[in-house]
């Protein structure tokens, strides 16, 4: 298990559009692994590889249900509305009111660069809408209606 | 992307702390909500509905999980005994939230929790209850008396079977039900700063519902507003929240003009700001608490009465204070209890309390009674009260006492309304039952101390020592206990022989296997609370302190 370091807010890796991955190496599933133990040691739902500083079109998601990778994604549709919470692993301690699409359809290759599609409404519509922005350089604070608020994580107890 | 606040995890991280961790529910409830502000005002809603009523009714709950589960409830991990229960909860008495819904979220909080391999039995056990939940059985009423209200209203047996015994089993079914029933907020008005005509007119102005208590004419039961502290007639001070059965101490106190009174128990301070009330301005009441963290809390209270004739300050009522000696015309003892008379207010207090736990409580008692009985002067008055409900923390005490001290009981017929009159209250006490008065469970004794000490009466207490009691056969041997209770004036079986609850039971149509006034029942209830727009108890998350609830058990920690 490798940790990257989350780069946080500020930080200009955050704020620049990835490249598309050419080919699924080695080098990309080591990132994939390196930013799935990130993400569940950081207690998230979701990372893109712009937060490690990699500026590659790769997210991983896991929502609860299992690890979602996704190289190069494209959104390809969209619809209903959900408004609601939204922190970000790179604005820590923090949260805002974001209103997203409650149903997303993306196209992506997986980890051993087949192609495949996702469907997910409500949080992973969410976790979708927010990690492929990260891609194009875009921070979740641009959406947020009203005030960001602090919020401190609640310690997870493991049994 | 970090992980959203899942209201539901949120809901059951309480449950776990008020049930494993010992932690009380309105404390808890109150710091999450405080610390979750942003959440929208559903959501906290949402949250304060399913743990206030996963713990009104969890002996049910648990009861029917065992319906569909062959691990029993206490063997269950913990983290899904309590998934299970606010689960059960939410299918049983929240209509608006979707069976699926409940299932779903209830066995993805499963796995997020780290048991995944628990996520089958949680979705089995949910899954069948919510296809099979109107064909539970409830234990038979004829059968097994205690069982059935023990499952139907969520008390535990032990609790039901001290009740039955000592007011019989139709009067321990109207406590029981009675807790769970939707009240408004007692408040009592300031009649010096306007006349009861103007707050009635003012409180109607913000759209609350009022209507006068029964008991005494300064008191209102008002409900339909949000936030007590944004209610005008509150703000002005010309309202205090406070349960009549608290109002009514300070009458049975009935102080006199430039009275000197000590209240040794007094936080959050609404029966010490009543007596200074009645004195109007003249006398001195001294309201004392443990803690520091109370007696701010006072201060606040007082501050924003603007009396004069009162002060908080810390002193341990279990400790002698030797300036206080026979100094005081009146002393308050409100003692912290079991708390049984505020079950309705405070649910967990039933699954808290054990007879052990009563039995500490009752030692600390008369600690306190013995210490603070010393500051009564001669001729004074003593008035003892607890929010609990049966004859061990009330009459068995009052008895030990007189056995012990110089003090004899006093009728408190003059200060008391014709409703409220009955035999014991010539005698010197009363015992508030909910459900059989409009109040709180609470017990008030007013005891007057010997103008001449009997010769034998120097003895008593040195600091160390442990009230004599101690070689008492209070609790060992119940029976004889009650019968000289009942000497003492007491009524311990005032309302039904007990024995006769079962061919009574038979003799009523609506309750035999079936159960339809049952169902019913919960329907009502749940259409009620649906009404309230999820917001239950709002007032009593964000009351002023007035209420009782910083009082009784809490004292022990």
């Amino acid at each position: 298990m490798a940790l990257r370091q989350i780069r946080i807010m500020g930080d200009e890796k955050l704020e620049k559009v990835c490249r598309p991955v050419k080919a699924v190496t080695a080098r990309e599933r080591e990132l994939i692994e390196d930013m799935l133990d990130t993400m569940y040691d950081a207690n998230g739902v979701g990372l893109a590889a712009p937060q490690v500083g990699i500026l590659k079109r790769i997210v991983v998601i896991d929502i609860g249900e299992g690890p979602i990778v996704l190289i190069n994604p494209e959104i390809l549709e969209t619809s209903g509305e959900q408004t609601g919470q939204e922190g970000c692993l790179s604005l820590p301690g923090q949260a805002g009111v974001v209103t997203r699409p409650n149903y997303v359809k993306v196209r992506a290759m997986n980890e051993n660069g087949e192609e495949y599609e996702v469907e997910g409404t409500e949080l992973l519509a969410r976790a979708i809408c927010h990690e492929c922005d990260h891609l194009d350089g875009i921070m979740y604070v641009r959406y947020v209606e009203g005030e960001l608020f602090d919020v401190t994580e609640e310690p997870e107890e493991e049994e | 992307m970090t992980k959203p606040v899942n209201i539901r995890e949120l809901a059951l991280g309480i449950l776990q702390e008020i049930t494993e961790e010992e932690a009380y529910s309105h404390v808890v409830l109150r710091e999450v909500l405080e610390k979750y502000q942003y959440l929208e005002k559903r959501d906290r809603a949402f949250i304060s509905r399913v743990v206030e009523g996963t713990l009104e009714h969890m002996i049910q709950l648990d009861y029917i999980i065992e319906q569909f589960s062959n691990v029993p409830v206490y063997n269950m991990k913990p983290l899904i005994r309590n998934l299970l229960r606010m689960s059960v909860y939410q299918l049983k008495y929240m209509d608006s939230v979707p069976d699926s819904a409940v299932c779903n979220e209830a066995v993805k909080l499963a796995q997020r929790r780290g048991f995944y391999n628990l996520k089958g039995f949680v979705n089995g056990v949910l899954r069948n209850m919510a296809r099979r939940l109107s064909q539970v059985r409830y234990p038979d009423p004829a059968k097994e008396p205690l069982h059935y209200l023990s499952v139907k209203y969520s008390f535990p047996v032990w609790m039901l079977s001290k009740w039955v015994a000592q007011f019989g089993y139709a009067t321990t079914e109207k406590i029981c039900r009675d807790s769970h029933m939707e009240k408004g907020t007692v408040v009592r008005c300031n009649l010096q700063k306007a006349s009861r005509e103007e707050i009635i007119a003012e409180l109607e102005r913000d759209g609350i519902t009022v209507r006068e208590h029964p008991y005494l004419e300064y008191a209102l039961i008002i409900s339909d507003y949000n936030y007590i502290r944004a209610v005008s007639a509150f703000k002005k001070g010309w309202i205090q929240v406070q349960d009549i059965s608290s109002m009514l101490v300070a009458e049975v106190a009935a102080p006199n003009w430039g009275d000197y009174c000590i209240d040794v128990c007094a936080a959050p301070g609404g029966k010490a700001l009543h007596i200074s009330e009645k004195l109007m301005g003249s006398g001195y009441v001294e309201a004392r608490d443990i803690s520091e963290q109370k007696v701010r809390l006072m201060q606040e209270n007082i501050e924003r009465s603007n009396a004069i004739n009162i002060r908080a300050v810390v002193k341990d009522a279990t400790l002698y204070d030797e300036e206080s000696f026979q100094k005081a015309d009146i002393v308050l003892a409100d003692v912290p209890c079991s708390g049984l008379g505020v079950i309705g207010k405070k649910q967990d207090i039933k699954y808290k309390m054990s007879e052990k736990r009563q039995t500490d409580i009752i030692r600390l008692q008369r600690k306190i009674l013995s210490v603070v009985q010393e500051y009564v002067r001669p001729g004074g008055v003593l008035i003892y009260s607890t929010c609990t409900v049966g004859a061990d923390e009330n009459q068995y005490n009052i008895k030990w006492f007189l056995e012990n001290y110089p003090f004899e009981l006093e009728s408190i017929d003059p200060y008391l309304c014709d409703d409220l009159k009955c035999k014991t209250t010539s005698g010197g006490y009363i015992q508030l039952l909910p459900g059989v008065h409009e109040s709180d469970g609470f017990f008030i004794a007013r005891l007057r101390r010997l103008e001449d000490e009997p010769a034998y009466e120097e003895e008593s207490w040195s600091e160390t020592d442990e009230p004599a009691y101690e070689e008492e056969s209070w609790s060992e041997t119940e029976e004889p206990a009650y019968e000289e209770a009942e000497r003492l004036g007491a009524d311990v079986l005032p309302y039904e022989e007990p024995v006769r609850f079962r061919t009574e039971l038979r003799n009523e149509e609506n309750r035999p296997e079936t159960n339809p006034a049952y169902e019913q029942e919960k329907q009502s209830e749940s259409g009620n609370r649906a009404n309230a727009d999820w917001e239950p108890s709002a007032h009593y998350e964000e009351d002023d302190g007035m209420l009782e609830a910083e009082e009784g058990i809490e004292y022990l920690d």
